[in-house]
């Protein structure tokens, strides 16, 4: 069944790449472009898979923390969807910007140019979320799996999903101040955060019951939710209908009305029928979502969908059928028993099978009696906190540090930041820093599970990865270099020229970069190139004056070259000046 | 006695190698034909612009402009502009000659017909539109490297090179006053650098009216350098007099006026003093530094 | 909006958590509710305030989530958990809802803020709540409301 359904995937996804590639090489103008906002289908579809990331970690993480018993199969596989939604939710932010290559350009560290990424922006507080909430939905999926070979790990599980359960909210709702924080009309929305979220976790909801029925199983309760949600959304898009005066009638139909049909026992037993409610859901839900991110969208000023746009969703559909059914079937057939975990089983047995597990579990780790159901502990008092605590104090150090960091930042010396303006990144910070801690903490101190060789290995290339890729951001990219090179030929020159004149032309050439004193401008050259070299008197002997004339005349990286604008004497006369102003400054 | 064969050879390759001399000079490349775009181009341009302009302006009264509101602001320099509507008339000399200053690429003819047009100034309202330079600029506040942020002296400087192209300054402007480069104008034949002290924009960036920024910081170079060498200059601190954006200076009946808010010998503080001022609606609260004019107190 | 709407509004809040999570509802019932509830407050903030008012934007669900934290004193099981979930979700209307508005140019409330986050945390050492506390904590919801 699987590979039928990859075939399918393949037929999707190869032209999908196709429109990928074109639109990377063509930039924003291949795509439909709503010319009141410049954005379109490449952001509607990373909301849309944003959202669908957000019903794994809804169903494993937010199930498990508030004690609603769902069986390990649904969980797992809600966990892998998540993980593989992610994948294209982030690709599509990276695709859509006009100069792919600074993208490294919105993370908030350190940068050899002395520079910032702009933490005020709702962008880079996105990029922080996702970034982190990939780590964690990782850390948390391969804890899952490695609960049945080590299963003390199962006490890290519910720390991680109670981490992870305002994490999953913040993502979302930091995607949806992307719009409003906004003065567009159409995205005028402090509402847009809670309508956000329902319509993520609907769509999550519909894809995991699209994905139960692949399965062959089925979970009544994520289909009674599902039409609970399509309640609660139809009393969104009233609201919205009241303040803006629109709505989008196709999501209205689709995701609206039809999933109504559910109450209809035939459409409701049938596992075709249940297919098309859910796939009915997903279609209203896009269909909303370009509605909102292109408020142009269907009026003359704006072009029409075009075979990009719709190779854009092939690439994203047809790749994540692949990828999921791929990870699924090595999974199937790696994991020996498998079929405990994902066998061809019918959901009502699993839950039978849960509630044994469940006795069994009264009598917890420590061997003290679990309390029964309804009896109350304090957080403060439980074992997931007791697990989390020190993480958790080391998560809220770091993060307030690093915001103190952050705003003290030269770049930001002109800018008004209020505490509203962090808040969003700060939780994500914390989250990461708890959850690598707890791990840490777990592996090194307390020895709670061990790791083979190749994971060993695994953590230590990722690691390097990771260290590679924050150096490569930290050094940033090279702006354009001159293209003239030095050679060894001396240059012809009669007289350098008088100091005053030297001085003069020092002070309108090069102290921009260079400072009036020799010593660099701080201020100037932070904010459009490179630092330069120090232009201290061992270095300028070192050189020599014959060399330095040459840099004057014919550039070095950064540095543009003066021939046309300087004679050889005026560059002379430059260099004895640079060497008695570094004498000056002895 | 006509030529023999020798000197009807000889003088064959002559004329060859006359030939080839004349073809081996050097051709300036801007004469080369079609590979650059003509001034003529612009200037089509910038009429079928004016004449998809939008009709209405919708304005309020706002105060006038004073010192910035950000940390660290300059005391002594808000650059701004003001228009006077009672003296325009809609011409359109100050878009060209912006674009030329500017090197504003053209677009193609698609986007032509579509009323989207790469120009910093546009026609709304009968009257020339571009950035305000808002204090407290929402486009600046969503850009996330820091590519669109504020001048101490009060212009919302655009910097190219850190522009990573994700349209969010361009979306949030209430007013539409950003355009971004769709297209690699320089590869498709559309740019043309008329003014060598502005650089020409790559594919993928964000780009808006700078307030003539190169004029403005030639002009502080040029005062710095006359303050190293004691030529007296009356003051001790860069005011930025005498120096007129491309398109104040362009306008024929002087409608649009540059200068200093915070200088009292500035024309745009000695203009602007009887006058009232309006701005957008849209961007009313959020402190512009160009304003409209109209009537007096 | 005006004061005597405000304090309208906190009362239609407080009638309609009365027909939540009643005994033996199905989540059918309630969630059905929920939804309606949303409509109806919808329906009032339109009726009631200025409809271009940007700190409208939020109140119906500034409404619902004040309707849940009401509603969460009559829960039969797991009545603390439910109780910081609901204020939770009412902080976050608020912080972000503000945050929004914010970027708009509107300032945020941050005492209302402050005093939701202290009583989410202060109820998370509740270990028995009586009747007394109940109305304690439903006062106090309805005067932040009302006052902040």
């Amino acid at each position: 069944m699987f590979k039928y359904l990859m075939l399918a995937g393949l037929a999707l996804f190869l032209p999908g790449l196709y429109a990928l590639g074109y639109s990377i090489f063509e930039g924003p103008s291949a795509w439909m472009v709503d010319s009141r906002t410049f954005w379109g289908t490449p952001i509607s579809l990373f909301v849309f898979w944003i959202g669908l990331a957000h019903a794994g970690t809804l169903l494993s993480a937010i199930f498990l923390a508030l004690d609603i018993k769902l069986d390990r199969r649904t969980a797992l596989i809600a966990e892998l969807s998540t993980l593989v939604c992610l994948v294209f939710a982030a690709l599509f932010p990276l695709m859509h910007l006009g100069v792919i290559e600074n993208f490294y350009m919105v993370v908030p560290l350190l940068d050899a140019r002395g520079n910032f990424a702009n933490v005020s922006s709702p962008l880079v507080w996105d990029f922080c979320c996702i970034a982190v909430y990939a780590l964690l939905s990782l850390l948390f999926f391969t804890t899952h799996l490695k609960t049945r070979e080590i299963p003390t790990l199962e006490k890290y599980r519910k720390p991680m999903a109670w981490l992870l359960f305002p994490l999953v909210l913040w993502v979302h709702t930091v995607v949806s101040l992307d719009f409003a924080a906004t003065f567009v009309p159409q995205w005028r929305g402090a509402f847009f955060p809670v309508y956000f979220i329902a319509g993520a976790i609907f769509s999550g909801l519909a894809l995991m019951n699209l994905l139960l029925c692949t399965e062959g199983y089925r979970v009544r309760l994520l289909e009674r939710l599902q039409l609970i949600f399509s309640w609660f959304m139809c009393a969104i898009w009233i609201w919205d209908l009241m303040l803006k005066g629109s709505i989008c009638t196709s999501a209205l139909i689709f995701a609206g009305v039809l999933p109504q049909l559910r109450m209809v026992s035939f459409i409701r037993e049938n596992k075709w029928g249940r297919i098309a409610l859910s796939l009915s859901v997903l279609l209203g839900l896009f269909l909303e979502r370009l509605y909102i991110v292109s408020p142009e969208f269907g009026l003359q000023t704006s072009s029409s969908l075009n075979w990009i746009d719709w190779g854009l969703v092939a690439f994203s559909v047809g790749g994540f059928i692949l990828l999921f059914f791929g990870i699924r079937r090595y999974l199937n057939m790696k994991m020996e028993g498998s079929s405990a975990y994902f066998g061809e089983v019918d959901g009502n047995d699993l839950a039978d099978a849960e509630q044994q597990e469940l006795e069994k579990e009264n009598v917890d780790v420590r061997g003290i009696e679990k309390p029964k159901k309804g009896f109350y502990i304090q957080p403060w008092a439980s074992e997931e906190y007791h697990v989390l605590r020190f993480p958790l104090l080391v998560g809220f150090g770091v993060a307030i540090a690093y915001a103190f960091w952050m705003v003290g930042q030269s770049v930001f010396a002109n800018v008004d930041f209020s505490f509203a303006n962090i808040v969003p990144l700060l939780y994500p910070i914390i989250a990461l820093v708890t959850a690598l801690t707890l791990f840490v903490r777990a592996y090194f101190v307390e020895h709670a599970f061990t790791l083979s060789r190749f994971e060993k290995w695994t953590c230590a290339v990722l690691l390097v990865l990771l260290a590679a890729c924050a150096g490569a951001f930290f050094a940033g990219g090279a702006s354009q270099g001159s293209n003239l090179s030095l050679d060894s030929q001396p240059v012809a020159v009669d007289r350098p020229v008088s100091q005053d004149h030297a001085r003069l032309i020092w002070n309108a050439r090069c102290a921009t970069c260079h400072g009036a004193e020799g010593k660099f401008n701080e201020k100037f050259v932070r904010e459009f190139y490179p630092v330069p070299q120090k232009l201290d008197l061992q270095r300028l002997d070192s050189l020599g004056s014959d060399s330095l004339v040459k840099v004057i005349l014919n550039g070095r990286v950064n540095m543009n070259a003066y021939a046309g604008r300087l004679t050889p004497s005026e560059a002379l006369g430059l260099v004895n000046y640079m060497r008695s102003l570094a004498k000056e400054g002895e | 006695m006509g030529m023999d064969r020798r000197e009807f050879i000889k003088s064959c390759s002559l004329v060859a190698v006359m030939g080839l001399l004349f073809g081996c000079r050097k051709i300036p490349f801007s004469e080369v034909a079609g590979d650059l775009p003509s001034l003529k181009r612009f200037e089509d341009e910038v009429k079928l612009a004016m004449s998809q302009a939008k009709k209405t302006l919708d304005l309020v009264k706002i105060p006038t402009p004073g010192a910035l509101k950000i940390p660290g602001a300059s005391p002594m320099n808000r650059f701004g502009m003001a228009i006077d509507l009672d003296l325009c008339d809609s011409c359109g000399k100050c878009i060209l000659a912006c674009n030329l200053e500017n090197n504003v690429p053209l677009v193609p003819a698609e986007d032509a017909a579509r009323n989207r047009f790469m120009h910093w100034v546009d026609m709304r309202g009968n009257a020339p539109f571009m950035c305000a330079h808002c204090g407290n600029a929402p486009c600046e506040r969503v850009c996330p490297t820091g590519a669109a942020n504020h001048t101490p002296d009060g212009l919302s400087a655009m910097m190219f090179k850190r522009c990573t192209g994700s349209r969010f300054c361009g979306a949030n402007c209430p007013v539409q006053a950003r355009k971004f480069n769709f297209n690699d104008a320089q590869k498709l034949g559309l740019a043309r650098q008329f003014n060598k002290e502005v650089p020409l924009r790559d594919q993928g960036v964000m780009e808006k009216c700078s307030l003539c920024l190169h004029r403005l910081q030639n002009d502080r170079l040029d005062f710095k350098t006359k303050l190293t060498v004691g030529v007296t200059t009356e003051d001790a601190e860069w005011r930025g007099r005498g120096v007129k954006t491309a398109c104040a200076e362009a306008c024929p009946k002087n409608a649009i006026i540059f200068g200093n808010w915070l200088d009292d010998k500035s024309p745009l503080v000695k203009l602007t003093k009887n006058r009232v001022l309006y701005a957008p609606r849209e961007l009313a609260d959020l402190d512009p530094s160009v304003v409209f004019m109209r009537g007096r107190r | 909006m005006a004061p005597f709407l405000n304090a309208l509004a906190c009362l239609i809040a407080l009638g309609s958590a009365l027909f939540l999570w009643r005994k033996g509802s199905s989540p059918y019932r309630n969630g059905a509710l929920l939804a309606g509830f949303l409509v109806l407050f919808s329906v009032f903030c339109y009726f009631g305030g200025d409809i271009n008012d940007p700190t409208l934007e939020h109140y119906p669900f500034r409404m619902l989530a004040l309707c849940l934290c009401l509603s969460t004193t009559s829960l039969p099981l797991y009545r603390r958990r439910y109780l910081v979930l609901a204020q939770s979700l009412w902080c976050w209307i608020e912080l972000f809802g503000g945050i929004s508005l914010y970027y708009r140019g509107i300032d945020i409330a941050w005492t209302r803020i402050a005093a939701l986050l202290c009583m989410t945390l202060c109820s998370t050492f509740l270990s028995k709540i009586s009747k007394e506390m109940e109305f304690c904590l439903m006062v106090f919801w309805l005067a932040v409301w009302v006052f902040f």
